[in-house]
């Protein structure tokens, strides 16, 4: 699948929902040339499900991972998919750039779509304080079941106190007689 | 279709009360010192059929991408670097990558292949590692030290080329940091042919094996639909039949060249099952594909640059200028390695950076794979999708006020009695165990 039909096919079923749509062309190999095809796009999270459902009409899909991170008012994420395993050449990295208000960081989930998100979405709970409405487990998934912090949001004051007293901690292993690893 | 759940809390001690009063649960894990990875598993079973499976990781987690915010780019590769001891390389050619898309940094032909090169022995190294895990977890510890012993000369031949067994801080922005001059071609190639030399035992000790057959087919099975929409990556989705790997679906480096396709079952004339069995069966394939590959790019390896930027202080000048976003892939030993990378202008230390390991996409896939096995094929099914494994540490028997503490021993000696059980009644039945 070429990174040119991708876009037009998500333009056709999106329409304007899918906003500044940017894509990459690069050419890899030295004896035999291939073309490598990334897209960039803007979504809203009203939006989210259709793109996704879309994305899997067009072929195999896959989710490598959503990044996030604090932008000073929002809270950004990128969904980076990967469209169209199994042929030689044939797949494209679809990257989703959403950004929701910290008062209402509410996000549709994508595991009705794509169970295999669930990691990914978990993880994005935990270390941007997101909420995704429909996801089959909110639990904790790689820190602490007790620690209220979100180590990725720049606003908090709970995590800036959890660092200093780790740190604090750290710095007295002499005195407790520990030596230092 | 087995049916894919995805509801942990739907099946709550109340409700397993209810609809399975003799189900026990069986807490694994999560944590050893002596043990790579700590991650607790959460079984309940009946009998000895595991009926629902709860994993909870989060034990290991050293809050590595925080970390590299607060460190300049060129520090970062070694910080990645030591995100896995086993597939050292992935993560920085990822990073790499990833660093090279955002700052527009160019990499010689001649530096590519070297990247290939030192990606593919270490696929071989580790999937040996792996084959020794399997073997011990089945309890054929003879196999693990012949398995182990074997992996010795690829170890030394990476000490040879880099300078280190393990972390060989070789990828740098724009090319990598040491050639392989052509004095050392013979020695890979030795190299290569004692490995080819091997494959027909490898196929005799583990596809030939009626116990190990007997202990592998059918156990841990995850179908091809469970691995498509649970995203499985690596030698597990091939397993399952998809045909799936990011050095054939989105080309980098000099893959395309090298024409690599996407290996599973089918490609040694077997019925995909999905099984832990067709999992050894695609490793193997993989070592006989790695040597392919490296054989190829050592006759074809072009004379030249081996980095475009060589002087680290105007690297790192170069990087503290550029602004931009990018993405590197890789195909780990054990599936895709993905990294995100956001660079500010006038930042040394990267804005945003995400990690994602082969393992993270490999965890979902696990949930079907327990199910309806049984307790002492515990071990082997965790081993079978090669995660940096090892959290069995013991199990923790707790039913109403009775707890008892049943160690690692004892699980690896239920899954060995299983063997030695199996390995006797095939000896009754077999054609060649009949004697007189």
């Amino acid at each position: 699948m070429r990174a040119q039909e991708v876009l037009e096919a998500l333009k056709e079923k999106l329409g304007d929902k899918l906003r500044s749509p940017e894509l990459k062309v690069e050419e890899i190999g030295h004896r035999r040339i291939r073309e490598r095809g990334f897209l960039w796009a803007e979504i809203e999270r009203e939006d989210l499900l259709e793109a996704v459902r879309a994305l899997k009409e067009l072929g195999p899909l896959h989710i490598s991972i959503i990044s996030g991170a604090d932008v000073g008012e929002k809270i950004e994420l990128i969904y980076h998919f990967a469209v169209g395993y199994g042929t030689p050449d044939g797949e494209v990295m679809v990257n989703l750039r959403l950004t929701v208000p910290k008062d209402d960081p509410v996000v549709p989930s994508i595991c009705s779509v794509l169970p295999g998100a669930l990691t990914t979405e978990r993880e994005k709970i935990e270390f941007l304080g997101l909420e995704f409405s429909g996801i089959p487990d909110a639990r904790k998934i790689f820190l602490p079941d007790d620690l209220e912090a979100h180590p990725w949001r720049k606003d908090e004051p709970e995590l800036s106190q959890y660092v200093r007293y780790t740190v604090a901690w750290e710095a007295k292993k002499d005195e407790r007689g520990e030596a230092r690893a | 279709m087995k049916e894919v759940r995805l509801e942990p809390e739907e099946m709550s001690e109340k409700k397993l009360e209810k609809t399975c009063p003799t189900c026990f649960e069986v807490p694994i894990g999560p944590i050893h010192p002596a043990l790579k990875e700590g991650i607790r598993f959460t079984f309940w079973v009946e009998g000895e059929k595991i009926k629902k499976v709860d994993i909870r990781p989060g034990f290991m987690h050293r809050g590595i991408e925080f970390m590299g915010t607060k460190r300049n780019l060129v520090q970062l590769i070694y910080l990645a670097e030591r995100i896995c001891g086993i597939c050292s390389v992935s993560h920085p050619l990822a990073l790499v990558q990833a660093v090279e898309a955002a700052a527009g940094i160019e990499v010689p032909p001649r530096a590519q292949y070297i990247r290939v090169i030192i990606g593919e022995l270490e696929r071989i190294h580790s999937h040996l590692l792996w084959a020794g895990v399997a073997a011990h977890e089945l309890g054929f510890d003879t196999l693990l030290h012949y398995v182990w012993k074997v992996r010795e000369p690829v170890l030394d031949l990476l000490e040879d080329i880099t300078g280190n067994r393990i972390d060989y801080a070789i990828p740098i922005y724009g090319g990598v940091r040491r050639d392989i001059p052509p004095e050392k071609y013979p020695k890979l190639k030795d190299a290569l042919r004692y490995y080819r030399s091997l494959v027909d035992d490898f196929v005799n000790f583990f596809l030939r094996d009626p116990s190990i057959e007997a202990r592998t087919r059918d156990v841990g099975i995850l179908t091809r639909e469970e691995a498509d929409v649970l995203c499985a990556v690596g030698p597990t989705a091939r397993a399952s039949g998809l045909r799936k790997d990011v050095r054939q679906d989105w080309p980098y480096f000099t893959y395309p060249d090298l024409e690599v396709k996407a290996l599973t079952p089918e490609d040694m004339g077997l019925e995909v099952r999905g099984d832990v069995y067709d999992r050894i069966v695609v490793r193997l394939l993989e070592v006989v594909q790695s040597i392919q590959i490296i054989e190829r790019c050592l006759e074809e390896m072009p004379e030249g640059e081996i980095t475009s930027v060589p002087k680290v202080a105007a690297l790192l000048a170069q990087l503290k200028k550029a602004e931009g976003e990018g993405i590197g892939r890789h195909e780990a030993p054990r599936g895709e390695v993905i990294h995100y990378i956001r660079l500010e202008a006038d930042k040394e230390a990267p804005v945003v950076w995400k990690v994602k390991a082969p393992t993270y996409s490999n965890f979902m896939p696990w949930f079907p794979m327990f199910e309806d096995q049984e307790i002492a094929d515990i071990p082997i099914v965790a081993a079978s999708i090669d995660p940096c494994i090892c959290c069995m540490e013991r199990v923790y028997l707790v039913r109403g006020e009775r707890e008892e503490v049943v160690w690692k021993e004892e699980l690896l000696k239920l899954s060995r009695e299983k063997t030695k059980r199996v390995a006797s009644r095939l000896a009754r039945h077999a054609p060649w165990g009949r004697k007189g």
